[in-house]
Parts: C-alpha cells; sequence; structure tokens
C-alpha cells in the first residue's frame, strides 16, 4: 500500500512538472498594465496640442473721463487682412500708411520687427506696447486673422486687438 | 481510483472576477470622461498658425465657447458649455447674458473660444463681442473681459 502509494506520487510529480512549464500567473502583470494604462490616461492631456492666446477684450464703452486732454492719443497701427481664397497661404495683408507692403504673415512679422523701438533699434517707430489693429474683412477666414495676430505676437508687441469686420 | 484521481494536478485558469471588474470599471471611466470631453471639444479644424507664440492652457477653471462651422464658411450655431445658442442677435444676447451669469459666480474664469479655421471673420467676431459685452454687465468697473483663442499646435 505504501509503496503503490509512493510510487503514484511520483509518477504524478513528473507529469505536473511537465506541463506545468508554460503555466504564467496572468494576474499581477494584468493589475501592471492597467495601473499603468490608468497613470497614462491620467497624465496625457485630453487636447493634445491644442494651445491659447491670452486676450483683454477692450471695455465695451470707454467712459469719457478716462480720456486725458493733455495726453496726444497714439494713431494705431492698422493692418487690412483679407483672404483671397481657400489655402492656408492665401491671405492679402495691407498695413495702412506708406510703408512698403508684406505679402504674408512671415514678411510682416519682420516688417514689425524692423520698426519697433528697442535696446537694439532705437530709431524705430512703434514702441512695443504700440497699438495694433488687425482689421479682417468680413469674409477673411478665422485662419488668416490668427496668422495676423501671431505675427505681430511674435514680433513682440503687446496691444494687439481686432476690429470689427469691415 | 477515486483517490488518485481527485490527486490529478488541477488545471490551472486565471481567476477572472476581478480582472471584469476592474474591465467594466475602466469602460465607465472611459464612457464619462468622453463625454465630458465631448461637450468641451466641438469636432473642428482649428488655425495652426507656423511658428505660434501660443502658449498651453493652465488648468484654472474655464468655460468653452465653440463657434461650431457649417458646411461652408459659416456657423451653425454657438455653443458653451452644453448650452447652444442660435447665430443671431438673440442667440448671441443670450450668450452675453449666460457668460455674465458665470462671471458673477467667478469673475476668474478663463473663456476659451475656439473657432475653425475656415469659419468666416464676420461669424467669429460677434462671440468676441458677446464676451465683451458680458463683462461689461458686471457692475465692477475694472473687470476687464479676458478671451483665450484656441489654436492647435503643428509639430
Amino acid at each position: 500500500m505504501m509503496d503503490y502509494e509512493e510510487t503514484e506520487t511520483a509518477v504524478n510529480f513528473r507529469s505536473r512538472a511537465g506541463k506545468s512549464m508554460g503555466g504564467l500567473n496572468l494576474t499581477a502583470m494584468i493589475d501592471v498594465v492597467f495601473l499603468l494604462l490608468i497613470f497614462f490616461m491620467v497624465g496625457t492631456n485630453f487636447r493634445l496640442g491644442e494651445e491659447i492666446y491670452r486676450m483683454d477684450l477692450p471695455p465695451e464703452g470707454v467712459s469719457p473721463e478716462s480720456y486725458d486732454p493733455f495726453v496726444l492719443e497714439e494713431e494705431p497701427l492698422r493692418i487690412d487682412v483679407n483672404s483671397t481664397g481657400s489655402g492656408r497661404s492665401d491671405l492679402m495683408i495691407r498695413i495702412d500708411g506708406p510703408y512698403d507692403q508684406p505679402s504674408n504673415a512671415e514678411q510682416l512679422r519682420s516688417f514689425l520687427v524692423q520698426h519697433q523701438i528697442n535696446d537694439i533699434s532705437p530709431a524705430g517707430l512703434f514702441l512695443p506696447d504700440h497699438p495694433i489693429i488687425i482689421r479682417p474683412t468680413l469674409t477673411t477666414r478665422w485662419e488668416h486673422a490668427v496668422d495676423v495676430l501671431n505675427a505681430a505676437a511674435r514680433a513682440r508687441y503687446t496691444n494687439i486687438s481686432f476690429a470689427p469686420p469691415q | 481510483m477515486n483517490s488518485s484521481r481527485r490527486r490529478h494536478p488541477a488545471v490551472i485558469h486565471a481567476n477572472l472576477t476581478p480582472m471584469i471588474d476592474v474591465t467594466f470599471l475602466l469602460i465607465i471611466f472611459f464612457v464619462l470622461v468622453a463625454q465630458i470631453v465631448e461637450v468641451e471639444q466641438v469636432d473642428m479644424q482649428l488655425p495652426i498658425p507656423e511658428d505660434p507664440v501660443s502658449e498651453l492652457a493652465t488648468e484654472d477653471q474655464r468655460v468653452v465657447i465653440n463657434v461650431v462651422p457649417d458646411s461652408a464658411h459659416g456657423v451653425q450655431e454657438y455653443r458653451m458649455g452644453a448650452m447652444l445658442f442660435t447665430p443671431d442677435a438673440a442667440g448671441l444676447s443670450k450668450l452675453a447674458d449666460q457668460l455674465a451669469a458665470l462671471y458673477q459666480a467667478n469673475p476668474d474664469i478663463q473663456v476659451n473660444l475656439r473657432a475653425d479655421q475656415r469659419t468666416h471673420y464676420q461669424h467669429v467676431e460677434p462671440a468676441l463681442n458677446a464676451i465683451r459685452q458680458a463683462a461689461y454687465y458686471v457692475q465692477d468697473t475694472s473687470f476687464v473681459a479676458r478671451v483665450n483663442l484656441a489654436v492647435r499646435r503643428e509639430n
């Protein structure tokens, strides 16, 4: 009886050792995988690649007492922008004044940089807080209006606003 | 014979119960998050400026105004959170009223404006105007309306 039991056990042991080679305990792995999944989801921004331009909107009606009669109003630089087609570069920019007209947003940026008064070029025309008014037309595509805004912001101007559509 | 059978090795199989628990939890999580994101983020193509000086949005409390584009260059409706507004004078004044109520509750609330790159400016400007109007309703005279224009950064 005793011998019989022992041989059975030995046979069993051998067969079990042969089969259980491929058996993996998956529980711990699944735990870790889900933990990583949640970690990456929480760590990821859901609005991938979306960024913002911060703007202050001018107040609705400027009250008369805020005007100082002894301060000369700075004449704002007006930039007209119009879409000429449906492409990204199909825009027409016109700077109000006797300036060389830029043909794209990059040229507008270099124009604004060249004419800025700063430490490098003290003989410029516009201070960094010189008011710049962007005047899109009724049918200007929003991306072109934003392109012009971006060009002015890249040239480090701080007082940029959108005019009502013309 | 019977007892020797019982001692055969048990077939190894995973205990599925906790996995199913966790899976259902994840499904519910995804469904909820997807709804929240969808309310804020209407599907549209934001402008992609070259070399943008835009910045990442902060995690402050915010409200998102979407200028929902139609198939051409127009606007289908204005959408703030889950509220829809018709693109006419009545709808826009309602939008300003709703936003003014939000401003009253929290003057530091961030207003993000999302508009499609193809949308014509004449449809975006009324939304800017409505935000300015809402700020005008706030009694504090030093209050300045702020708006964040959403763009997409190209990698």
